[in-house]
């Protein structure tokens, strides 16, 4: 009896689970953490709309040391995400509600820091860390966005092959115009050499982005090889197809590397953050 | 239909073998049986794995035959089309199967074996974004670092090894911590703004916060506004957020709200310190004598409501050493030993006004600005010396001399006029003829009666001069000091409100008789300044309604925290404390303006 009741308690708890697996980080527990955020916001807003602070607003009152203070924790608190992420180990802790959390309060930050400016900007350790702040928070929102948006269309990019289908398609149609291109010119040969030795990752990371890869040796092959031949038009042929091959492998890079940039912005940031934090808090009370 | 079967083997020392066979057949079967017509013996191939159809418009046609496809191009699909004019690669396993058509219309099947894929993941691992950005880990290390060592470890090493200097408002003192103005939260104010760079001037020691004794060491001068313990216990209490904030912030070895940076909180820009607020003087002063029980200071929060009547400083005694303060309410008697009766010095028909019409120094009745002159603050007035606006009429001239010209009894010193007295040679002047006066006031005992006869020693007499009825004692009061006669010392404040200020400047529309009842004075006795209710006619407290006659007044019109004398503006032309706090520091308003109560 006892295993069978046990047995049905884990079955509604793997339910439960099973359920909640399928609901964005975004809408986690009915949207929990948008609402404390907007919660910690509003109380924040009204606080510094009733306090009549002279001569005038700034972080160095009660009122700003206790934003700055909510500031710190919250992006201490919000920077541990990265060790987080990392323990996988039971615990009663989900992922999910923390990234849930880590979006939201990380949004609260744009309020708290804001006030605990008391909209005084400078040229100075404090603004540099609200700007990071600032850029932080601004490339955290683009990557929801992208983790929103992008998969669907890496999905779309993809057409049923993996990714090693798809540089495995690419040496298919390279062994083929290896042979192809043996009855060509010295000149065509040579466009052919250099098309099939670029590595069909090449170019940096302006040209994953954008898309544009004006150094492609595939794109030059395919202007200089004519179809005056037969021989040349199976060439120009597989050249075609080896373009289109790579054009699905830079799409597939394009999408990766919007999905992947802000994290090379948002994480050194972060550090840096952390750091122009620590010389605000000493500076302000080494010079108090 | 032929196909061209080409196998391309390599032997053990890696030399190429290459077997040609022909097939003529409209369809080809690839597998492991060996009944296929090629056969591939590969564990990954199917048995029975590929056919390879002619189709009618010349392409051929590739389908599995079993579940499992095969790779195509690269990608892995159970059936396909090839062209062989463009041509196609099969994969089944570990062979590649090469397929074109040949210059005599053959199909070409070219069989090789590819190595595993090793390393095949480091391929898949160009796919991210990091294989062509340098690591996030690197990117933090530098910016925490580049940030951490400029914007924290150079400021704080330069300032502990530093030699600390003296600070000197007169020079102009570089500062000697580098990188530290990126620590400066704000501009500051435009009298420190010398200061801007020497952030060490003002913050001497690591983590101790701006102390007093730091900011006195250039305004010495300043005045406690009370001592502080007063301070203190006439305060209002803290807001709960301000008293813990102050809690913490004096566990912490900051000075409290009494401290100086409490109210001049500095980098708030390019600014000016502020007068007072109304608010900021009533917080205390309003209801001060509930917490403050022993206070002399009647409660004042709005001058047109709550405002103690003036306490003028004057002397309340004959020769007193020290002024008195007291309520004019208590219609208070000064005792400056000066005889002076304004009504008949400004009555416009009386004697003193015909004696100044007749004289071309004056030409019309007495102005109060004959006698009264304004001092450059215009505070007060410059002391009235006899010599100035008294002597045209008062005479003291006491004979001819040889060049043709008078001779005067000198003013001020007893001892100088007994010199003076001595040295007269005239006695009294004859009569005109037996039985004769002159006439009206020119005679013996008129007011205008001169004697310029021969000296006469009893006459002209010291004891004569001082006593009632001498010529001092039109004026004077006569007294005697050590057993000698003499005159009772002149005691006049050079200002009368010492806790306030007054500027007669900005009052010059209005008539000194407006205020100063000096017309209708009849004795030196009265005190003759304006009570509070006169100035209750034009000035009400901050929040009234400002109208033609009506002016909003602040405290801090007349009073200021520092120098309860002075007057602190923030606008206009320096110096923006009038009186300028400082030298005059023996002046009654600077004796009795530094408030101890």
């Amino acid at each position: 009896m006892a295993t069978r009741a046990g047995g049905a308690k884990r079955f509604s708890q793997d339910e439960k689970r099973r359920d909640s697996d399928h609901v964005s980080f975004l809408r986690h527990r009915g949207f929990r953490w948008l609402w404390i955020a907007l919660a910690l916001s509003g109380v924040s807003l009204l606080g510094y709309a009733l306090i009549d602070q002279q001569p005038r607003p700034n972080g160095g009152s009660w009122y700003g040391y206790t934003l700055g203070t909510i500031g710190l924790g919250l992006i201490i608190w919000l920077s541990l995400l990265g060790v987080r992420k990392r323990r996988i180990n039971p615990g009663a802790w989900s992922l999910k509600a923390w990234t849930s959390a880590h979006v939201y309060l990380g949004l609260s930050l744009v309020v708290v820091g804001t006030l605990h400016t008391g909209f005084q900007i400078g040229w100075n350790v404090h603004t540099l860390a609200y700007v990071l702040m600032l850029l932080v928070i601004a490339t955290g929102i683009y990557g929801v966005i992208a983790y929103a948006t992008l998969p669907a269309s890496l999905s779309a990019n993809r057409k049923e092959m993996t990714r090693a289908q798809m540089l495995d398609a690419l040496t298919a149609i390279d062994r083929q115009l290896e042979s192809a291109a043996q009855p060509l010119g010295r000149d065509q040969a040579d466009l052919v050499i250099a098309a099939l030795a670029q590595d069909s990752f090449a170019g940096g990371a302006i040209s994953r982005i954008t898309g544009r890869y004006p150094r492609c040796a595939t794109a030059r092959a395919l202007a200089g090889v004519g179809e005056a031949s037969d021989a040349a038009a199976r060439v120009h042929t597989l050249l075609a197809k080896r373009a289109e091959q790579l054009a699905q492998i830079r799409g597939a890079l394009r999408i990766r590397a919007l999905l992947e940039i802000w994290l090379f912005i948002h994480i050194p940031l972060t550090i840096a953050l952390i750091a122009a934090l620590i010389a605000h808090v000493v500076s302000v009370f080494f010079y108090w | 239909m032929t196909f061209l079967i080409r196998t391309i083997d390599f032997t053990a020392a890696g030399r190429e073998i290459i077997r040609d066979r022909v097939v003529e057949q409209d369809a080809l079967t690839i597998g492991r049986a060996a009944e296929n017509d090629i056969h591939l013996p590969d564990l990954a191939v199917e048995q029975r794995h590929v056919r390879i159809g002619r189709q009618s418009d010349g392409t051929l046609a590739v389908n599995a035959l079993g579940t499992l496809g095969f790779g195509l191009d690269g990608r892995t699909v159970t059936h396909g089309v090839i062209d062989p004019r463009t041509g196609g690669e099969i994969a089944l396993g570990a062979a590649r199967l090469d397929i074109a058509r040949e210059g005599n219309g053959n199909i070409a099947i070219t069989i090789r074996q590819v190595a595993a894929d090793e390393g095949k993941g480091d391929a898949r691992r160009g796919f991210a974004l990091a294989s062509v950005l340098p690591s996030k880990r690197a990117m933090s290390w530098i910016f925490a670092g580049a940030i951490m060592l400029v914007l924290l470890m150079v400021p704080v090493a330069s300032h502990l090894l530093r030699t600390p200097v003296k600070n000197d408002p007169k020079s102009d003192m570089p500062g000697q911590v580098l990188m530290d103005a990126a620590w400066s939260a704000g501009e500051l104010s435009l009298k420190h703004h010398k200061l801007e760079d020497n952030c060490e001037s003002c913050h001497v020691t690591p983590f101790v916060s701006v102390q007093d004794e730091t900011c006195l060491t250039c305004h010495e001068e300043l005045g406690d506004h009370a001592r502080k313990p007063r301070l203190a216990a006439g305060m209002p209490p803290l807001s709960t957020g301000d008293a813990l904030q102050w809690q913490i912030a004096e566990t912490l070895g900051k000075e409290g709200p009494l401290g100086c940076v409490s109210c001049h909180s500095e980098h708030e820009g390019p600014l000016r310190q502020k007068p007072a607020s109304e608010a900021f003087c009533s917080d205390c002063h309003d209801a001060l004598d509930t917490r403050l029980t022993d206070t002399a200071l009647a409660d004042a929060h709005d001058f047109g409501k709550e405002h103690p009547q003036f306490r003028p400083a004057f002397y309340a005694s004959f020769g007193a050493a020290k002024p008195v303060r007291a309520s004019l309410d208590s219609k208070p008697v000064e005792r400056s030993g000066l005889k002076f009766p304004h009504d008949v010095h400004m009555d416009a028909r009386g004697g003193a006004a015909r004696m100044a019409l007749s004289l071309p120094d004056y030409g019309q009745p007495l102005e109060c600005k004959d006698c009264h002159t304004l001092t450059a603050d215009k505070v007060s007035f410059k002391e009235v010396r006899m010599e100035d606006a008294c002597e045209s009429c008062h005479s003291l001239v006491s004979d001819r001399t040889t060049g043709g010209g008078f001779s005067k009894l000198r003013h001020g010193d007893v001892k100088d006029l007994a010199q003076d007295l001595a040295r007269i040679n005239s006695g009294p002047r004859p009569a005109l003829a037996p039985r004769r006066a002159r006439p009206g006031q020119f005679a013996q005992g008129g007011a205008y009666a001169a004697e310029f006869g021969r000296p006469v020693r009893s006459f002209i007499g010291l004891s004569n001069a001082l006593s009632q009825g001498g010529i001092c004692t039109e004026c004077h009061l006569p007294t005697v000091k050590q057993g000698r006669p003499d005159l009772m010392p002149v005691n006049l404040p050079d200002r009368f409100l010492t806790s306030g200020y007054f500027s007669h400047e900005a009052h010059k529309k209005e008539e000194c008789t407006d205020c100063h009842a000096a017309d209708t004075s009849k004795a030196a006795t009265d005190l003759l300044i304006p009570d509070l209710k006169s100035c209750r006619d034009c000035h009400l407290g901050a929040t009234a309604v400002k109208t033609k006659t009506i002016v909003p007044s602040s405290c801090a019109m007349c009073h200021s925290y520092h120098v309860p004398s002075g007057q602190w503006s923030s606008e206009g032309k320096e110096p923006h404390y009038s009186p300028a706090p400082g030298p005059a520091k023996t002046s009654i308003a600077a004796i009795l303006g530094l408030a101890k109560p």
